[in-house]
């Protein structure tokens, strides 16, 4: 049996109802299977000069069934082992590799556990005198040494640093290191990504060669956490991350796109794709608040910053914190952090890589209308319903709708599929990426160059997307004490857009009636059918004009790092990052023609002047600054070999700054120049401009200890203070405390527990702030709002009250809980997390206006009165392993959470099923919708709306009080955010290809559909074929109606709403890499071709009813696209 | 050392950096707002806070939904009715009053945005004091703004009073912890309050204004506001013997209308109301004695494009560079055969209001009136009503192929065998913008600028909120009601004869009299907002809400005709002429749409309200 089978869920693994104990039942089947796979062995082959004894160990557990129980600290002691042994018995062969070590084993089952021989603690020991530190320098030894992996070959850029001290270097291209001032008896730690980080004592050598092994533990890995990094196994707060290598592996074109489903507890909606605009909205573990739910952003250190632009190939690592770990973020930590750490270079010749890419793009689904036969039969049924007396073929005579359908009479008799006429088959997208990486010892660089094109979805289209990328991370020693970093990032986004709106575009689309012609048969554009000229055809080109939005962002930071040499561990850093953005947005409309036909018998038609009479142009100029300066102190020390220390304390600074102005004239003579001078100084011209200016000031903190890596607490603290508030309020504490303990490090659990390498609880409680909201709700303003016009033609400003001050606006208070556990199985190979949070948003801002009467007339200010809780859970499920060349990690993830809003302003008087007190957020009132009324009797049986005739919406007498009326809408507990998001990915790599997959998926989420069919617009097909009429009564497809005339299309009703669940492969890739020496004789380091796809298949009810994308903001949106990739990367 | 040195000496840079900030730092000014101190101390400031009073009362009458709309003027082209119009408005929902497409003339006549209007006004007066006047002139401004605001809260309260009823009388300044809830206080509490409020405007106010100031208020437009607050008041709606058919079985019949029976004195204090704006000697008909040679209806076309004239007495300005197309007059109700969309097209009910030139009543049963019914029609027909064949202006470029006569097309040609063979270009069966099209057959051409393209350009002709022909009519209408025939038909005639029409017979008296001024103020005032409030306070909504009508016309000509006139310009036949059904336009009425339902939330939030009855 192939073990990645066993990742390969269940279909109903993918569905909506996971849950924990599926999941805990699959990990416990496959641990199952793992084991009694494995042939049994109690006899080991080993054999290899000064092998660490937790190489040993591994290779033991490898050989056999038997699992190695130790404390890490215990073996770190350890003396290396010179061994050769064939076939040597398993006691026996620990029984040598212990002699001489203060160390013994017992064999219980199938778990060997290493502890300190008894002898160490005898009382004299114990009563020895206490150890004094010697007042004079240790002595401090060069130590040298070269670095290989696994095949032997060399490995560069290999961590090397000297444990509880800075100081460090890294291998050169030969993998060759070396260390000076290094105490004696020192610890190395070695590190390299991939590979397992070991800890290597001194022991006073001077030569050290070390052999990596594949990371195999998942419990090596370092994640990124505020200010700083902290390794996964002493973690105490709730974090996840990715490396870029994952991120790499999305044709998506924003970086934001890429990272749903690899984050679990990261939620993501991407609700449109246009190139240009097709951010992810991303939040961690779902709504938590009324107001703004968006995470803060951290890039290298950095708050505030825009990262969905970023340069995909920069990024070597993205961390989210989702618990009160993100307290050190304090007032904007609330909905939690997403950090995000760019690469930088390491010792060592230059390393060149470069990277080709070119996709092929297309909507993920084109929605299908109904035909011009089935349309034009609808019209006629719509005349009929009005007026019953004047028969069935009041527009279109049964000829006429038998023309649409055989297509006998293109020019007069037309049978247009308008998103066919609109969008071309496949759209090209590019992204390319070079980058150079090296240094010395003293001095390291990162430089990276990157662009990426994307083109539109339609026809010659108007809307298209450039981005340019330059990176230059630089690091530099100056002396022994005091190292700088120089970050410089641009970067040039030209958003190229058709002048109409996507809105404009899709929703003409929808309304594109099939039986008037997109283009005539000549090759002309059709018809003007809707207002404005809106045909989309021609408004989704560049033929009416265009809309250039351009960004021009500086992304700087320049930090000094100095350890104080006075006392060992204390080190200060700080920051000062200058951000610059610039935007230019042209906009610039000209008029556009469409094709009429007479009817003549020539076929000729005649362009006609459509949408504005003179060229108009609208330009703008935006400009943000964005200042931070911090400065911190952190503190790192263990005192006597178990206790561990790290403190931080710091200050930060930032301002932003932001500005615009815009100028637009009307009436150009001609389109010839697109310049503001050549258009008309008349009374159409206008200008305009403003700023902002913001400021915030933070004191923060971290206080960690643990013991022996055993017992782990941390508090974490920020002093906040915003611009946003009143001055008595300006300043905010808060406060973080998370606390670890790994029970697979006590002695009874070594003892008793096998099976489980690793099991840590841990918890956190914190408490932040969010002060996402508009600014200067404590101060009465008056600002301008509209004009009037006085005399002919003289404008004038209107000036309006703001709002009402409300002169105790404050934070809102997130309380966030998190219980955890994390559970390492297999030697480490396979970790389960589990974790639970419980948040409680509290002071939110919501307004009044559900219990103050209108007749108030107040413009409300937002109070802090709103109370939100939002709960849930998340599971995870990482398994790494090999078998010989074949390599695999397979990633399980599930994440629940559903919120309620525990209190905030609500009418009095509502009953109970209308409350929304209770229900999660953005849920809505509906009438419920029981079905079509078949026939007139059905309609005569139940309470209707008045004037309901057969073919109409039953709606539920909810208060059955025999009437419909608005007592009878009941509020749903459902909105278009899902409660359940899930992910597998699968990694594989079998000698020179390598696989990868992500399947994600969301459930518990619906949305509200509708359309503007009927006179003004096309319907769904399906809602067209299978409509209720006089000969089809037995549907559940109401009658053919008028845009909104029906009682069920104007009111809110559950009829329209479709399950927005799905699943889909987000992203697969196939790589094949060229034998090295195969690229060896080609002089290039290494080549890899691969495939990959973005959103090839999805599952929902939505995608095979051929309505729109499951996670589309809605039907006129942009879609999400599907992307074929095929790239090319070269390393020199 | 050196090192240690670098190190202190960055250390302190540092420090430096971060810890040497302005006390003030997170002192920020909002940069885009003014605050209060600010406005309550400047009159400019303050002229321009009234400034939104006016924007807020007056809404956007070229909106797209009119009130023309909602009663029996005028049908949409871009919903089959309005299911306001179906009687589905309710507690729970205004319907397309104020739900739908675009800013619709409507959306302010609801009780939020007026009653935040009365704040508006509130703080006006909570304030005004403070404003210091440091020259005369500002001391003039201040005394016309608090003139503009009481004329400002008059009307805010008449627009409520006339959707709802009586409503509670607001005048505080809430403040965030009030007891906000209020009950509503009596029709003629209101009412009285209401004239108090004009009876201070008219004292602060001037009587004109220089012309830069046009669209402020006056005195005169104070004064006129009173008389159509009086007539209002004045009529059977709110008279307690008239009303019982929306008032009976009411609990509390004081907050709909007057609770003693004393309508003439209303009627007597409705006619010096319009008295006294004739006594001003302000204002004057526009070409009130026409000459024979004149076109009188280019007069009214004229008149109604004008940018100010002595018939009017507040005018409310547009500009072309308004962006937002709830302005936009003409492109919402010129033909889609211009590339406009087609709404407010008069329904047949209303074209057949229009009397023959000769003062005659127009009837379908006449053979002659029914071959050519848009013949010798009187002079505002043809300056309000588009129909068949009407030359009008330039058709674009793109369609002089299929009109190059730039005549109206809403018929039909047929084939003898009755196969439809061109629908003309102005309706929904045409070659372009059918879903634009209107459906009576007829559209709107009163207050249309027809020397600008519609579709691209947006016209500057102001709306007419008071004009002086209105006064007469009030004038005219409480004399009637107070039995001064002669008096009222005096008045009434200076309208026709400015109109070209012959004077009312003589022996014309009574209710006779009474339709004949209601027809006369129904043409008169059309598209002006007038009819939605009379057929109210009259009490004939219930006659007039029902299935509207619209025309019909039919050409027939050889089969493989693909023009609908034929070269030469002639019709191919000659037309039939059929009143029908309008489509989808069936009207349903119930008496308790005389009043607007008060929200069912707005009653939770603020449990002494009374609904209305019959929600």
């Amino acid at each position: 049996m192939h073990l990645y089978a066993l990742f390969l869920p269940p279909k109903s693994a993918l569905t909506k109802t996971l849950r924990v104990m599926k999941l805990t039942a699959i990990c416990l089947l496959l641990f199952c299977l793992h084991l009694s796979a494995r042939t049994v062995s109690q006899t080991i082959t080993l054999s290899g000069k000064n092998l660490q004894l937790s190489q040993i160990l591994d290779s033991i557990e490898r050989q056999t069934k038997y699992i190695a129980f130790y404390d890490e600290d215990v073996i770190a002691n350890s003396r290396p082992v010179t061994i050769t042994a064939v076939r040597q018995p398993l006691v026996d062969f620990l029984n040598e590799v212990l002699s001489g070590q203060l160390l013994t084993f017992a064999i219980k089952n199938t778990s060997i556990i290493i502890s300190r021989k008894e002898a160490v603690l005898s009382p004299r020991s114990i009563t020895a005198p206490a150890i004094t530190f010697p007042i004079t320098e240790i002595p401090t030894i060069t130590i040298m040494g070269k670095i290989v992996n696994e095949k032997g070959e060399p490995v560069e850029g290999v961590s090397i640093v000297v444990r509880g001290k800075s100081n460090g270097t890294s291998t050169n291209a030969s993998g060759e290191f070396s260390l000076k001032d290094v105490d004696e008896n020192a610890s190395l730690e070695v590190s390299y990504i991939g590979y397992a980080s070991q800890i290597i004592r001194v022991n006073n050598r001077t030569t050290i060669d070390i052999v990596l092994s594949l990371a195999l533990k998942l419990e090596d890995d370092i994640v990124v956490v505020g200010y700083g990094t902290q390794k996964k196994a002493t973690l105490t707060g709730s974090v996840v991350s990715t490396s870029g290598a994952e991120v790499l592996k999305s044709p998506a074109t924003n970086l934001s796109n890429t990272l749903v489903g690899r984050l679990p507890g990261l939620i993501g909606f991407t609700r449109s794709g246009e190139p240009g605009n097709d951010a992810t909205t991303l939040m961690i573990r779902g709504s938590n608040t009324l107001g703004d739910n968006s995470p803060l952003i951290v890039v290298d250190g950095i708050a505030g910053r825009d990262f969905s632009r970023l340069n995909p190939a920069d990024i070597e690592n993205i961390s989210v914190l989702k618990d009160a770990s993100a307290a050190i973020y304090g007032a904007r930590a609330a909905n939690g952090v997403i950090l995000v750490t760019t690469k930088r270079g390491k010792t060592g010749k230059p390393r060149i890589s470069a990277t080709h890419n070119t996709g092929f793009q297309r909507p993920t689904v084109i929605p299908e209308m109904a035909d011009a036969a089935t349309y034009a039969s609808m019209l006629n049924e719509i005349a009929f319903y009005n007026n019953e007396s004047l028969g069935m073929f009041q527009r279109f005579s049964e000829e006429d709708i038998q023309k649409y359908r055989d297509r006998s009479d293109p020019w007069g008799h037309p049978n247009t599929n308008w998103f066919k006429e609109v969008l071309k088959p496949w759209s090209l997208q590019h992204y390319d990426n070079v980058s150079i990486s090296g240094g010395t010892d003293n001095v390291k660089y990162f430089l990276s160059v990157g662009a990426r094109s994307q083109d539109g979805v339609y026809r010659n289209s108007g809307t298209k997307y450039k981005e340019y990328n330059v990176r230059s991370n630089i690091d530099a020693k100056i002396n022994k004490y005091i190292s700088v970093a120089l970050d410089l990032a641009g970067s040039q986004e030209d958003k190229d857009f058709a002048v109409t709106d996507v809105f404009s575009i899709w929703r003409s689309t929808f309304r594109g009636k099939p039986n008037t012609p997109a283009f005539w048969p000549n090759g002309t554009p059709g018809p003007s059918f809707l207002e404005f000229g809106d045909q989309p055809v021609v408004t989704s080109t560049k033929a009416n004009g265009y809309r250039l939005d351009k960004w021009f962002k500086l992304q700087t930071n320049g930090r000094i790092n100095v350890i104080i040499p006075w006392i060992s561990g204390l080190t200060l850093q700080g920051n000062i990052s200058v951000d610059k953005a610039f935007n230019n947005v042209k906009e610039f409309h000209k008029p556009w023609y469409l094709y009429n036909w007479d009817g003549n018998s020539d076929h000729i038609t005649v362009p006609g002047k459509v949408g504005i009479v003179a060229p108009t142009l609208t330009q703008s100029t935006n400009e943000a600054l964005q200042i931070t300066m911090n400065s911190y102190l952190s503190y790192d020390h263990t005192f006597n070999g178990v206790h561990n220390v790290r403190a931080q304390a710091g200050v930060e600074k930032q301002t932003i700054d932001t500005a615009f102005v815009t100028a637009r004239r009307e009436n150009f003579l001609s389109p010839a120049v697109d310049q503001l001078f050549a258009g008309a100084a008349d009374e159409f011209m206008t200008n305009n401009g403003s700023a902002l200016h913001s400021s915030r000031l933070s004191y923060f903190g971290r206080l960690g200890y643990d013991f022996s890596n055993k017992y782990l607490l941390e508090f974490t603290w920020r002093y906040d203070g915003s611009y946003i508030f009143p001055k008595a309020k300006r300043f905010g504490f808060f406060p973080g405390v998370a606390g670890a303990w790994r029970v697979s490090k006590e002695k009874f659990w070594q003892e008793n527990i096998r099976g489980i390498d690793e099991f840590k609880l841990r918890a956190s409680w914190g408490q932040t702030g969010n002060d996402r909201i508009t600014p200067f709700q404590y101060l009465s303003t008056y600002g301008f709002s509209g004009n009037y016009i006085y005399n002919v033609d003289d404008q004038v400003n209107n000036l309006v009250e703001l709002r009402v001050p409300n002169p105790n606006v404050t934070w809102e208070v997130a309380n966030q809980s998190n219980v955890a556990m994390e559970m390492g199985f297999l030697n480490n190979r396979l970790a389960v997390t589990l974790e639970y949070f419980y948040n409680v948003r509290s002071q939110i801002l919501w307004i009044r206006n559900a219990s103050i009467p209108a007749s108030g007339g107040l413009r409300l200010p937002p109070e802090n009165i709103g109370k939100v809780n939002n709960k849930g859970w998340e599971a995870i499920v990482e398994y790494r392993g090999s078998l010989g060349q074949f390599k695999y990690n397979a990633f399980l993830s599930g994440s629940y959470q559903k919120n309620k809003i525990v209190f905030w302003d609500e009418t009095p008087g509502v009953p109970e099923y209308q409350k929304s007190t209770g229900r999660p957020m953005g849920s809505q009132l509906h009438y419920v919708s029981l079905g079509i009324f078949s026939d007139q009797g059905a309609v005569d049986k139940y309470p209707h709306w008045p004037g309901a005739r057969p073919g109409d919406v039953i709606y539920q007498d909810v208060n059955g009080d025999n009437e419909i009326n608005g007592l009878d809408q009941v509020r749903n507990t459902k909105s278009d955010q899902p409660t359940f998001t899930g992910s597998f990915s699968l990694n594989l790599q079998y000698k020179q290809f390598d696989l990868s997959l992500l399947v994600q998926g969301a459930s518990g989420s619906q949305k509200y559909i509708t359309i503007e069919g009927g006179e003004s617009g096309n319907y769904y097909k399906l809602w067209a074929d299978n409509r209720w009429t006089s000969e089809n009564t037995r549907t559940s497809y109401a009658r053919t109606w008028d845009q909104t005339v029906p009682y069920w299309d104007n009111t809110r009703n559950s009829y329209w709403l479709y399950s927005s669940d799905y699943v889909r492969l987000k992203n697969v890739e196939i790589g094949y890499t060229l034998p090295l020496g195969l690229s060896k004789r080609i002089r290039i380091d290494g080549m890899r071709v691969y495939l990959s796809a973005l959103n090839l298949f999805t599952v929902s009810e939505l995608t095979k009813k051929k309505m729109m994308d499951p996670e589309s903001l809605d039907n006129y949106a942009y879609p999400l696209n599907k992307v074929l990739n095929v790239g090319l990367t070269l390393n020199f | 050392m050196r090192k240690v040195f670098k190190i202190i000496m960055i250390l302190f840079l540092l420090s430096v950096i971060i810890f040497a900030c302005k006390k003030d730092f997170l002192e920020v000014e909002p940069l885009g707002e003014f605050s209060e101190n600010a406005v309550w101390s400047d009159p400019n400031l303050v002229e321009t806070f009234v400034n939104s009073m006016y924007s807020n009362n007056f809404g956007n009458p070229f909106g797209n939904r009119k009130l023309s709309d909602f009663c029996d003027e005028s049908r949409s082209s871009w919903s089959t009715t309005y299911n306001w119009n179906k009687g589905l408005m309710s507690s729970d929902g205004l319907q397309e009053w104020t739900e739908g497409f675009g800013a619709q003339a409507t959306a302010a006549l609801t009780w939020e945005p007026l009653y935040a209007t009365v704040r508006m006004e509130n703080i006006f007066f909570s304030r005004i004091s403070e404003v210091p006047a440091t020259s005369p002139a500002d001391e003039e401004k201040i005394a016309r703004l608090k003139g503009e605001v009481y004329f400002n809260r008059a009307l805010t309260y008449h627009l409520l009073v006339s959707l709802y009823g009586g409503v509670p009388i607001i005048t505080e300044v809430y403040g965030l912890d009030a007891d906000f809830s209020a009950a509503r206080n009596t029709y003629e509490e209101c009412i009285n309050f209401i004239v108090g409020q004009l009876d201070s405007a008219i004292i602060f106010l001037p009587p004109s204004l220089a012309t830069e100031l046009q669209g402020h208020a006056t005195s005169g437009a104070a004064m006129a506001l009173k008389s159509r607050v009086l007539l209002h008041a004045a009529s059977d709606l709110h008279s307690p013997s008239k009303n019982e058919s929306v008032a009976a079985g009411f609990a509390a019949p004081e907050l709909l209308g007057y609770t003693e029976d004393d309508q003439t004195a209303r009627w007597q204090a409705a006619k010096t109301a319009a008295k006294a704006v004739i006594d001003l000697n302000l204002y004057s008909l526009t070409k009130e004695n026409p000459s024979p040679t004149d076109n009188i209806a280019q007069n009214f076309i004229n008149y109604f494009t004008s940018y100010g004239d002595p018939e009017d007495i507040l005018l409310q300005f547009t500009v072309p560079a308004m962006i937002a197309y709830a302005q936009w007059g003409a492109v919402q109700s010129e033909p889609n055969g211009y590339n406009c969309w087609g709404n407010q097209t008069p329904l047949q009910e209303l074209v057949d209001d229009y009397q023959m030139n000769d003062g005659t009543d127009f009837d379908w049963n006449n053979p002659i009136h029914k071959s050519s019914p848009f013949e010798n029609r009187e002079p505002r027909f043809y300056a309000t009503v588009l129909y068949e064949g009407k030359k009008y202006r330039k058709r674009p470029p793109e369609y002089a192929a299929i009109d190059p006569f730039d005549k109206l097309q809403t018929g039909r040609v047929f084939s003898t065998g009755g196969n439809l063979l061109v629908g003309g270009i102005d309706t929904r069966d045409g070659p372009t913008n059918t879903a634009n099209g209107g459906y009576t057959g007829y559209y709107n051409r009163k207050a249309t600028d027809t020397t600008l393209d519609a579709q691209f350009e947006r016209q500057d002709i102001p709306f007419r909120q008071f004009r002086y022909a209105e006064i007469l009519l009030n004038y005219a209408e409480a004399c009637i009601e107070l039995g001064e025939d002669a008096e009222a038909k005096t008045y009434i005639n200076k309208i026709r004869h400015r109109a070209g029409l012959p004077d009312l017979s003589s022996s014309l008296s009574g209710n006779e009299l009474k339709e004949a001024y209601r027809r006369e103020r129904r043409v008169e005032l059309v598209y002006e907002n007038s009819r939605f409030w009379d057929i109210r306070r009259w009490l004939i909504a219930s006659d007039v809400f029902k299935q509207t009508h619209s025309i019909d016309i039919r050409y027939v000509a050889p089969d493989g005709t693909t023009t609908y006139r034929k070269e030469d310009g002639s019709d191919w036949s000659v037309p039939t002429y059929t009143v029908i059904e309008t489509s989808g336009d069936l009207r349903i009425w119930d008496n308790k749409y005389y009043f607007l339902p008060i929200l069912r939330t707005e009653i939770n939030k603020n449990n002494k309200l009374v609904q209305n009855p019959g929600y």
